[in-house]
């Protein structure tokens, strides 16, 4: 389990981070979320011991996190960095020769990740020849080069095309399987929703929310039940909650908590009831309340 | 310890098969074999051919021959049957000089200085002996009385060899480690700023020490400068064999080019260091000449200090500057090569140069440490000596 404990960290007047915690489990993959200048980028670094926290708690597997468990960690960072005029294999298992593998180990990883990746074909061109998402496609399989331990990765999906989205994710989900917690940050709050066992929501250097996502859809989420009604009798909804609107014709009623047969006998009588159901609120727009 | 490997394993490789490597040491091997090539070309040949018109002119070749072999040279001589075909001889190139009846000595031009000596000498010698015939001396006594030996030449110091061979292998010796130290020094500092610009440094250091990265790019690019230095050297040495300039090479060369590789590693080991921690204040390529200044003014002195030692090898400013380090990393070797020095003194200098790396080396890596992983502004160095 890896886990931050209450990280403060200021850049000189700036509070980039007031007490952020947070915990990963083995096999979770945590979606990290929150505005621009947040503090993720800060949180991350913090945890890979790129940035000194002015103070806080790191751990991974209850142990302070030290300089050798962090070699096993792999990591993305922001400001993706490449030797420019290395090749992409040779690039690759330099990493994984880096991170302590034996010559024959970082070779059969990288060939494996550079086929998985899709970068076959362009293997021995200078990374300064490749287009921005496949030099991100590189900066991924540096980062899983070693079998990480841990995965921390900076926005990762920003700039891929949906084909390479759908590589990363399935790559993430494997190394999940196998146990790894894998944090990631993101601005794609579907595709967070779509992957992530469990999310953190970092609003001005605090989170605000985090957990299961559905515990977290359950506690921070309003649920709305949503009724749609053709050749409506005007007025008909006057008196129940919530607010009605038109779309296409037909009257739409979003409701928060009540009495829903009530509302369902009400919209029988006024006309054809097209549509009855409680509707799950989106990440997204669990993120704007809570960082409102 | 295998961490320093790699990185330096990958600096060589990548940086060793840039164009600017190969073309560095490329220029570099064919200036210094140009080198030892100039001094045949400009003193050229000392082999003639002399040609003898008239027979007041036989004798020469006698004459000539001890003086010639004392010198290593060679003379040819050949008759003529007259000044006509010798004038032809002569603006054909054919000949050097031709010798007229004994008594005029024609060129194209003006005769070669040495051959001119010989020519002069051997005229001399002939004449006075002629003279001294003609005053009534016994022949047998004026040829005993002619054989003078030469004077013996004997160093008074433990150097052999010409002092001006001596004095251009100096020279040589100290724009060689010069071009060799500001480029291989330059290069640390750019790949510093490379990493550092392109923030890979971030993910370099979560997986390796930041000594073990900047130890590893200081031995990778330090190897290939002493590659470019071998290089340099064997191409010295083989063309001064192939042009024969090996025989004019004093004694103890070996010993002064292995001097000459220490000290560029121990100059190495000094600016590099420098210029690995003054190149990590900055992001951008373009702001490293103007942060490097302080080293490269340093490199400069120590350069031109040098320069002056060639001339004044024994003088006390090169005396005080051999031992002082930086600078000398490149007096000490410019005054082995020139003359006389004391054990001790190389043994202080090699100390002290030592310690100064050291010193260096261990602040350079403290002020990367801190620095490398600031990106953005230009870091002051204020901030990260406290
Ligand atoms: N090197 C720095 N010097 C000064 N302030 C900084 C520095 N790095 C970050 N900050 C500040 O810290 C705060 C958090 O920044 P951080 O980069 O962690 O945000 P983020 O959540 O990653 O944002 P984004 O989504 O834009 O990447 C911001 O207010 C930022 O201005
Ligand atoms: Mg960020």
């Amino acid at each position: 389990m890896l886990e931050a404990q209450a990280l403060h960290k200021r850049y000189g007047d700036t509070e980039a981070l007031r007490g952020v915690s947070l915990t990963v489990r083995p096999g979770e993959m945590f979606g990290f979320v929150g505005a621009n200048g947040a503090g993720k980028t800060t949180t991350m670094r913090i945890v890979m011991g790129v940035l000194e926290a002015d103070s806080g708690e790191l751990s991974w597997q209850g142990q302070p996190l030290t300089y050798e468990t962090r070699r096993g960690f792999g990591y993305m960072p922001e400001e993706r960095g490449l030797y420019q005029k290395m090749k992409v294999a040779e690039q690759v298992d330099y990493f994984g020769r880096l991170h302590g593998m034996s010559r024959p180990a970082a070779k059969s990883a990288t060939d494996e990740l550079v086929e998985r990746l899709g970068l076959t074909e362009r293997r021995d061109d200078t990374v300064d020849s490749l287009s921005l998402g496949n030099q991100q496609r590189v900066q991924l399989a540096v980062a899983l080069v070693h079998r990480p331990t841990v995965l921390i990765l900076d926005e990762p999906f920003s700039g891929l095309d949906p084909i390479a989205v759908d590589a990363l994710a399935e790559a993430l989900a494997e190394r999940c399987a196998a146990g790894v917690p894998v944090i990631f940050s993101s601005h794609q709050l579907e595709l967070v929703d779509r992957l992530c066992d469990s999310v953190g929501i970092i609003s001005a250097g605090r989170m605000v929310a985090g957990g299961p996502v559905e515990e977290v859809r359950a506690r921070e989420g309003r649920r709305l039940l949503k009724v749609v009604v053709r050749d409506a009798t005007p007025g008909w909804a006057d008196g129940l909650p919530g607010e009605v609107s038109t779309e296409n014709g037909r009257h739409v009623l979003l409701a928060p908590d009540g009495d829903d047969q009530a509302i369902l006998r009400a919209a029988v009588q006024a006309g054809t009831v097209e549509h009855f159901g409680w509707q799950q609120p989106t990440l997204t727009e669990i993120f704007r309340e809570a960082v409102a | 310890m295998s961490n320093v490997w790699l990185v330096a394993r990958r600096e060589i490789a990548v940086r060793g098969r840039t164009k600017g490597f190969l073309i560095g040491l490329l220029v570099s091997a064919l200036l210094v074999v140009a080198l030892a090539f100039i001094p045949k070309l400009l003193g050229g040949n000392d082999s003639y051919t002399v040609g003898v018109v008239g027979a007041g002119s036989a004798g020469f070749e006698t004459a000539v021959k001890p003086l010639a072999e004392a010198e290593q040279a060679e003379v040819a001589f050949r008759k003529l049957p007259d000044e006509a075909a010798a004038r032809a001889a002569l603006a054909d190139g054919d000949l050097d000089a031709a010798v007229l009846d004994g008594t005029k000595l024609l060129a194209d031009g003006e005769v070669s200085q040495q051959l001119g000596l010989f020519l002069q000498s051997a005229h001399r010698a002939l004449q006075t002996e002629e003279r001294l015939r003609a005053a009534g001396l016994d022949p047998g006594k004026v040829t005993e009385a002619m054989r003078v030996p030469p004077l013996t030449e004997v160093s008074v110091s433990t150097v052999a060899g010409d002092a001006g061979v001596r004095a251009g292998i100096a020279t040589l010796i100290v724009l060689v480690l010069f071009f060799l130290l500001i480029s291989s020094v330059t290069s640390v500092a750019m790949g510093v700023v490379e990493e550092k610009g392109s923030r890979i440094v971030e993910l370099l250091l979560t997986s390796i020490r930041p000594w073990q990265l900047l130890g590893g790019k200081i031995i990778g690019l330090g190897a290939l400068g002493l590659v470019n230095l071998l290089v340099v050297i064997v191409a010295g040495l083989g063309a001064s064999l192939v042009t024969g300039l090996a025989t004019d090479l004093p004694p103890g060369i070996t010993g002064i080019a292995i001097s000459a590789v220490i000290w560029f590693l121990l100059g190495y080991a000094f600016f590099s260091a420098m210029a690995a921690a003054f190149g990590a204040l900055v992001s951008r390529q373009e702001d490293v000449s103007s942060v490097l200044t302080p080293m490269t003014t340093l490199l400069m002195a120590t350069y031109l200090v040098a320069f002056y030692a060639v001339t004044d090898p024994s003088g006390s400013v090169a005396r005080t500057l051999s031992l002082i380090p930086p600078f000398s990393s490149m007096v000490m070797p410019v005054r082995m090569a020139v003359g006389e020095v004391q054990l001790w003194e190389i043994a202080l200098a090699g100390g002290l140069m030592i310690v100064a790396v050291v010193l260096v080396l261990l602040a350079g890596a403290r002020i990367y440490q801190r620095a490398v992983l600031r990106t953005g502004a230009r870091v002051r160095l204020s901030d990260v000596m406290r």
